[in-house]
């Protein structure tokens, strides 16, 4: 596979709907084999900072570069994973095929699965905990297991740039741990990682973050990045130090299925 | 020798009608499929009775009335696709607008010529009785187009159907294909109104892939369920239709809609004991 | 659970298999007719040289009328069908075409009588260009001016003129009914002038028809009625009044000084009752499209003329 040279490259970039910016100056640069954080409250505009990088939104203004071209370009190089997933409750899929329609845009229209594509798929399934669920239909599954089972398809991906939205919703304390391990596992196989999430704790284990409000709060290393003040102007919300870092009372933590982020048909 | 089997031996025309009731249901168990999943039943009852003006127009002067209902069916399509990317308009308000103002269209058309009073009737509810030799060849034209295409974009649709963001961030485009899936329903729609007609081919879009929703595991499972349901809904519908002369392609239909609720009371009823079982033996989390 | 769907689909074909065929033979021939009033006639035509069995049962409007399968079974099956044509049998016109491809005998009632087409004996302020009753046949329009009228029934002249092109066919499918023609023509004749009799009191100048749809065509050409107008101007009672028809019809009925609305089988009731209301005319129902009780057609024309001369004559 081969390897570009920078994931992400984001310059001046605006992003937002039907011309409007809601979040603009994002000058960033993920490299292969990193990780950025996105840290911001609901509407801060990381969702749409990530369907613009995936390229299901075209950017307002400024440049960006993904995988060497246009967001879009590169499907196969790409995993996305969305925030909201109303399918789980009706369609009939087992959790194995859920993972294995990542290898779809590897395959074709009709060749056949090859040795190496399942093995992948029972691979991903293994690495997040849920190769017991594999023939379970999908709609049996619990929240967090469902959101496991999204997490392997995208690892079954094997992409070279991995988007995620809110990846840890939903997930217990043992998926976190898996989710973790696994990401540690893909950035070590040269992949990047563009992530958003509410857990400062997450936050701090990527390479740099990036705190949204509309605005770039503020760009680095997380442990710079996530201060008390800047969480303040971020969130409004009041924190405590505990211990080595600063960690955050988070009031406005609002996860709900019913919510959808504005699509485009 | 039996009433089962007797009036179907007896009669071609029943054995018309059945075939064509199962090529229907061949090509409703793939396209109702999507619909279900997509949860595309409001736009799919939309293009059902948007028709209506086309094939009135195409009676008036004289074309055949499936190529008006083609117009239509684009009519409503390209109606739809138009106010939702150039106004504030949801989809829902947009296919609400074009249906009622089309189905009105049809009706005022219908009405103000002296003609076709009982051929809105046909339209509407369909001539299963009254299947020709030809009928049947654009039946299983249609389904075999319907078939084909079902297979060639299975991936990309079962793709949209999960997550059309995957969809699109896998390479296929997410408006492309839920264009093609509009257009299959509208040519099943279109092709239907010979048998079961518009209103009610509705039914057979929905209740067989509800059924196969609640009994399959997996989509193609959910299909080939979906096709089987529909098929024996024609038999019992074309069944009842003879000996207690009702009208065919209704009694087809509320056939298929009985056994949907039989099958939903029965899934129902089986989750809820296994639940409790479940959570008298266990003290895992109870599945929804 | 699909196991069990087994047993049960089993089960259901196994008992399904079980002798059930009856069989009522006379000499043997069936005649279908479409619907009662022709099957009157027929019936005394054919009286049991074969078994007649009619279609539509007896109070179904015609227009309106709905096969179901054992229907089109039993056109299929027939020695010879009997039906009106003119697009009566709107909803039997499929499978009548089918069964005569595949062989069945259809005997078109329409066919074998000068048929009369609408527009004629109206008042010709009525309808533009349809002066002297002078047909036009309007593309698309089959209920409409200029159309022919399907309801042959109302003249028993016209039905002599069928009962004598029926005689034949019949023979050709094997029925043959002897005597019986000639009774059955003098019969219809016979009422034919009991008819205009119990007409006779009416004067010329009340001799004005307003009906629920255009069905007393024959019946006015043959007695010497005009058509004034129709609450619904259309061949068949499923066509729907709009209003500037309606605003038409009543200024007719002013204009003309009708004082009867017949209302008949599919007439919109509140329809009638409104143009009753603002007009001071008053609603007579008459059964122009079913058998009166005892299921004879002679008893059909005498109520029906019995009907109108009461209405009129008043």
């Amino acid at each position: 596979m081969s390897m570009v040279a920078q994931p992400v490259r984001a310059q001046e970039l605006a992003v937002g709907y039907h011309s409007r910016a809601v979040l603009s100056g994002i000058d960033i640069e993920v490299a292969p084999g990193a990780s950025l954080a996105l840290v911001g409250s609901n509407g801060s505009g990381k969702s749409t900072l990530l369907r613009t990088i995936a390229g299901l939104l075209s950017p307002v203004s400024g440049e960006l570069t993904v995988l060497g071209g246009q967001p879009g370009s590169q499907p196969r190089g790409l995993a996305y994973l969305s925030q909201f997933h109303s399918s789980g409750f009706v369609l009939p899929m087992r959790s194995i095929d859920v993972v294995r329609m990542a290898r779809f845009d590897h395959r074709g229209r009709f060749a056949r699965a090859s040795a190496a594509d399942e093995a992948m798929v029972r691979e991903s399934l293994e690495r997040m905990g849920v190769s017991h669920l594999a023939n379970r239909p999908l709609r049996s599954l619990s929240g967090g297991q469902q959101q496991r089972v999204y997490l392997a398809q995208v690892l079954a991906r094997r992409a070279e740039l991995l988007v995620l939205d809110e990846p840890t919703a939903g997930l217990d304390a043992a998926g976190r741990e898996a989710f973790l391990a696994a990401m540690q596992q893909e950035r070590e196989r040269g992949a990047a990682l563009v992530t958003s999430t509410h857990d400062i704790g997450e936050a701090l284990v990527c390479d740099r973050a990036l705190l949204l409000a509309g605005r770039v709060i503020a760009e680095g290393p997380p442990r710079e990045v996530l201060t008390p003040d800047h969480l303040l102007e971020t969130f409004g919300v009041g924190l405590t130090r505990l211990g080595d870092g600063p960690v955050i009372t988070e009031t406005h933590h609002v996860h709900t299925e019913a919510g959808h982020a504005p699509h485009q048909h | 020798m039996n009433w089962a089997l007797d009036p179907f031996l007896d009669n071609e025309f029943l054995q018309r009608a059945f075939l064509a009731g199962v090529l229907v249901s061949l090509a409703c168990a793939v396209v109702g499929t999507y619909v279900v999943l997509r949860g595309l039943a409001f736009i799919g009852d939309a293009l059902a009775h948007g028709v209506l003006p086309g094939v009135a127009g195409a009676l008036l002067l004289g074309l055949p009335p499936m190529l008006g209902a083609a117009v239509g069916a684009g009519a409503m399509i390209g109606g739809v696709g138009l106010i939702t990317t150039r106004s504030r308009l949801s989809s829902d308000t947009a296919i609400g607008l074009l249906f009622v103002g089309l189905l009105a269209l049809g009706v005022v058309m219908v009405s103000s010529s002296d003609s076709f009073t009982g051929d809105l009737v046909k339209i509407l509810f369909g001539e299963l009785l009254g299947i020709s030799a030809s009928d049947l060849w654009v039946q299983a034209i249609a389904t075999a187009v319907v078939l084909l295409a079902g297979g060639f974009f299975a991936r990309p649709f079962l793709l949209l159907c999960f997550d059309p963001d995957l969809a699109q961030v896998m390479g296929y485009s997410s408006k492309l294909h839920h264009n093609l899936m509009l257009m299959l329903i509208a040519t099943t729609v279109i092709v239907s109104f010979q048998t079961v007609g518009t209103l009610l081919v509705f039914g057979m879009l929905l209740a067989p892939a509800g059924v196969g929703a609640l009994l399959a595991r997996r989509v193609g499972i959910m299909m080939l369920i979906a096709a089987f349901t529909g098929a024996f809904a024609t038999y019992i519908g074309l069944l009842a239709s003879y000996h207690f002369s009702t009208a065919a392609g209704a009694s087809v239909v509320l056939t298929a809609v009985v056994i949907f609720f039989l099958v939903f009371t029965y899934t129902a009823i089986s989750d809820a004991v296994t639940a409790r079982r479940h959570a008298a033996e266990h003290a895992l989390e109870v599945v929804a | 659970m699909f196991a069990s769907l087994a047993v049960a689909g089993s089960a259901f074909a196994l008992v399904a298999c079980g002798d059930d065929s009856s069989s009522s033979s006379t000499s043997g021939k069936t005649v279908v007719v479409t619907y009662s009033v022709l099957g009157a006639v027929v019936a005394d035509l054919v009286g049991d040289a074969a078994s007649v069995s009619v279609l539509m049962p007896n109070g179904i409007d015609p227009h309106d009328f709905e096969p179901s399968a054992k229907d089109i079974e039993a056109v299929n099956k027939a020695d010879l069908v009997v039906a009106n044509g003119l697009e009566l049998e709107e909803t039997l016109e499929g499978a009548l075409e089918e069964a005569a491809g595949s062989g069945v005998a259809v005997f078109y009632a329409g066919e074998h009588t000068e048929v009369r087409a609408i527009g004629e004996g109206e008042l010709p302020e009525e309808h533009e260009g349809e002066e002297d009753g002078h047909a036009e046949e309007e593309a698309g329009h089959e209920h409409g001016v200029g159309s022919d009228d399907p309801h042959l029934w109302m003249s028993p002249a016209v039905m002599g003129d069928v009962i004598t092109a029926l005689v034949p066919v019949l023979a050709e499918a094997g029925i043959d009914v002897g005597d019986r023609a000639d009774e059955v023509v003098a019969d219809l004749a016979a009422l034919d002038a009991e008819v205009a009799e119990a007409l006779s009191a009416i004067p010329a100048d009340e001799r004005k028809l307003v009906t629920g749809h255009e069905s007393l065509g024959y019946f006015a050409d043959q007695y010497g009625f005009a058509l004034v107008g129709a609450v619904v101007p259309s061949l068949s009672s499923q066509a729907e009044a709009a209003a500037g028809e309606i605003a038409e019809l009543k200024e007719l009925i002013e204009s003309e000084g009708v004082t009867v609305i017949f209302t008949e089988i599919g007439t919109p009731g509140d329809v009638v009752d409104a143009i009753a209301e603002e007009t001071g005319a008053s609603v007579v129902e008459l059964a122009t499209h079913n058998l009166p009780d005892d299921g004879t057609y002679r008893t059909f024309m005498l109520d029906l003329a019995n009907a109108v001369a009461a209405a009129l004559a008043a």
